[in-house]
């Protein structure tokens, strides 16, 4: 569904990425991890053409209309109303207003927006605008989903609840998922397969995990898998040993 | 008791206190006249039908330069926001004009358009429009670029972008400065007309002021902020109309 070769990414100096290489099968959810200024985002930003890269190529199986972009912020327009933001994406593609009318409804409800839609993003909650934002993309039934951090603002109990709703329907639909996170239970609990991205700039893909926990998942009953713990462990091997290297003195420094 | 009625308890003790000393002779009526004396000479107006050509003047010099400076502010600020040559070009005397009393031009626009109304409309596009185009400039630099980005990822052009991103995003920058604009509007037309002309306000207020007539100084000006407080609410309406997702 998604091939990364070799992508190199800068922003004018030393390059952020340099060099990754990963793939993601039709139907696989996959987690992309590493510390702060790794280099995450920039992966997703290139997929979506927000940024071009340096060097390497994306290839996708899926024409660009079939990704969809979930952001770290919820990013809805506020002078729209829930209803107009949830149908933006369709009346982009032009669809004609009696779909795009059912089309938004449907999506309001599914995310437990019914009677919501008249209100502005300021007027909903952190997690009820979060689920403005999930509809609004999954409105445009995408079969690839983008996710950077998309729940990192939310209390725990919103952001458990927010992310078993959207893990009930990336399984039922069985849509191709690439999560960026920097939460380890949430890439470990949700995935198929996670990365490791070494410590930026110059980050490349540092470990891969295959995550052996059958489908479908409940959030917390999946913590409580033999084999979470483990990979948790692993997982946070990873990182320290890139954060290690992160506060280790470099060689100019002594 | 709300504090609309506490203000306006103040300002009636304030003028009965006024009016006390200015009977009492406490206060020469020559430079202070008792706020009776000034109503009196404004109804004269009034009642003469005296008033109503000029405030009809005034206003009409003000509202012409408040829609020429909005529409100029908004055309350059949104050529020079997507043009970076014209941004250079732009910008400099934008800054210049900004920086100065920009009532100063006030004569050089008689010397070029007379003293009709040419000139007062002048002096109010240029005040109202140096702002506006400021709002607007720098509303489109600012602009969220996360909301850019999300409609970016949804599929949405230039077009869309405009008129779903830009064009509402400015709108709140152009919105927030209105009122001042509304100000600027009659500021320009009233020194205009202050400077040279036959009618209006302004030049009610000169020749008000050449006659040292304080009292009819005074009503003009209570006209004049009268004027500009009933424009502000209006302006107040349709900012709360025109932005109701930040008031709702």
């Amino acid at each position: 569904m998604l091939h990364v070769k070799g992508l190199t990414v800068g922003y004018g100096g030393t390059p952020v990425l340099d060099g990754v290489d990963f793939d993601i099968q039709k139907g696989q959810f996959v987690s992309l991890v590493g510390p702060s200024g790794s280099g995450k985002t920039s992966v997703l930003r290139v997929v979506t053409e927000l940024i071009s890269a340096e060097h390497g190529s994306v290839e996708l199986d899926v024409p660009m209309r079939d990704v969809g972009f979930l952001f770290q912020d919820d990013a809805l327009l506020p002078w729209r109303t829930v209803r107009q933001n949830v149908a933006l994406g369709l009346h982009i593609r032009e669809l004609p207003e009696a779909t795009i009318a059912d089309k938004a409804e449907h999506w309001l409800t599914v995310l437990g927006l019914a009677g919501l839609g008249d209100r502005y993003p300021a007027q909903l909650s952190g997690g009820q605008r979060k689920r403005a934002a999930i509809a609004q993309v999954l409105a445009l039934e995408p079969k690839l989903l983008l996710l950077d951090e998309p729940f990192a603002s939310l209390d725990a109990i919103v952001r458990t609840r927010v992310t078993q709703e959207l893990l009930d329907w990336v399984e039922r639909e069985q849509l191709t998922v690439l999560l960026v996170t920097h939460d380890l239970e949430e890439a470990a609990g949700a995935s198929d397969v996670v990365y490791v991205l070494s410590k930026g700039p110059r980050a490349t893909i540092s470990a891969r995990h295959v995550v052996d926990i059958p489908r479908p998942r409940q959030i917390l009953e999946t913590r409580q898998h033999p084999a979470f713990a483990p990979l948790l462990r692993r997982l946070w091997d990873d990182l320290s040993v890139e954060l290690k290297s992160l506060t280790a003195p470099r060689p100019t420094d002594t | 008791m709300t504090p609309t009625h506490r203000r306006t308890l103040a300002g009636l003790l304030l003028l009965l206190v006024w009016e006390t000393l200015s009977r009492i002779g406490w206060l020469d009526p020559f430079y202070a006249p008792p706020p009776s004396a000034v109503g009196e000479v404004m109804l004269q107006l009034v009642v003469d039908g005296e008033l109503w050509p000029h405030l009809w003047a005034t206003t009409i010099a003000a509202f012409a330069g408040l829609v020429v400076g909005v529409a100029l502010g908004v055309a350059l600020g949104f050529a020079a926001a997507l043009s970076p040559l014209l941004a250079e070009l732009l910008e400099p005397v934008m800054i210049l004009l900004n920086a100065i009393p920009r009532v100063i031009l006030a004569p050089l626009f008689v010397i070029w358009l007379g003293i009709g109304l040419a000139s007062k409309l002048a002096l109010a596009t240029i005040l109202v429009m140096v702002l506006i185009f400021f709002a607007v400039y720098n509303g489109i630099k600012e602009v969220d670029q996360r909301l850019v980005e999300r409609v970016q990822t949804l599929g949405g052009g230039r077009r869309v972008l405009v008129q779903e991103v830009y064009v509402p995003s400015v709108t709140a920058w152009v919105m927030g400065n209105f009122k001042v604009a509304v100000g600027f509007g009659f500021t320009g037309a009233v020194v205009g007309e202050f400077v040279a002309s036959s009618r209006g306000l302004g030049y009610l207020l000169q020749f008000a002021q050449s006659t040292y007539n304080a009292a009819l100084t005074i009503g003009l000006i209570v006209v004049i902020m009268g004027l500009v407080l009933l424009l502000f609410s209006l302006s107040e309406r349709l900012e709360r109309r025109l932005l109701a997702w930040k008031y709702d």
